[in-house]
């Protein structure tokens, strides 16, 4: 799967890179990214997560070819 | 002089909801009248030159592009649905915005004043809270901070 992070999420992640296919849910790919990086677990608490351009809740279920959107709150304006 | 009977009549579908230039603001509002609206109602976000103590430089916009376009036709809409608007559009900077260049700018027309001035806080309401566009201050000491935003947190009825 490919992860791609906006905003503030960039200086905790590359802006896109690749984790491997065993992570079943949004909930096990936040807790996956919290541990590849802790400073991290704060925003990631409270960012969005989007595929093909929906929001989806903690229990959707990722597909291997799915590209995972994570965004921070927003700040537009 | 220019007579504002003589502008034109907005076509709000085709004004894209994010721009990578500056935003025509006085253009806009040319467009924004409508036979039916006796008030319309202009909010300009504009970047202003300090923000919590810090003296700010400039700002640099980033947006998920398509979600952002999809959620403030979406904001747009559910406006139109709770106030009888004539007019309903915005528009928002991505990119670089220096402080004094406006960042996004609401307009909305109506019968009477009350409801273009409550839609409009309703929709930029949203537009900041809610659409996949995100700020990063830059200040003049050379530090940078992403989402600093308003002071706006109670929500919008």
């Amino acid at each position: 799967m490919k992860i791609q992070v906006f905003a503030v999420l960039k200086e905790y992640f590359d802006k896109e890179f690749e984790l491997a296919n065993d992570i079943k849910d949004i909930g096990e790919l936040k807790t996956r990214l919290s541990c590849l990086n802790q400073e991290a677990d704060g925003v990631l608490n409270i960012s969005r997560f989007a595929i093909n351009n929906e929001f989806v809740n903690s229990d959707h279920a990722i597909q291997a070819h799915d590209t995972i959107c994570i965004f921070p709150p927003s700040s537009g304006g | 002089m220019i007579r504002s009977a003589y502008f034109h009549q907005v076509a709000e579908a085709e004004i894209p909801a994010l721009s990578a230039e500056p935003l025509d603001v006085v253009g806009l509002l040319s467009q924004a009248h409508h036979p039916a609206a006796g008030a319309v109602v202009l909010f300009s976000g504009e970047v202003r030159n300090h923000n919590q103590g810090q003296s700010v430089d400039y700002l640099e916009y980033e947006a998920h592009e398509v979600m952002a376009i999809k959620m403030i036709a979406e904001i747009l809409a559910d406006a139109r649905a709770k106030w009888d608007l004539k007019i309903a559009l915005a528009q928002h900077r991505i990119g670089k915005v220096t402080v004094g260049e406006t960042a996004v700018v609401v307009i909305t027309a109506s019968a009477h004043r009350g409801e273009a001035y409550e839609a409009n806080q309703y929709i930029i309401h949203r537009i900041k809270h809610e659409a996949t566009i995100w700020k990063c201050e830059y200040f003049s000491d050379g530090a940078k901070k992403w989402g600093g935003n308003c002071s706006c947190c109670e929500p919008v009825q």
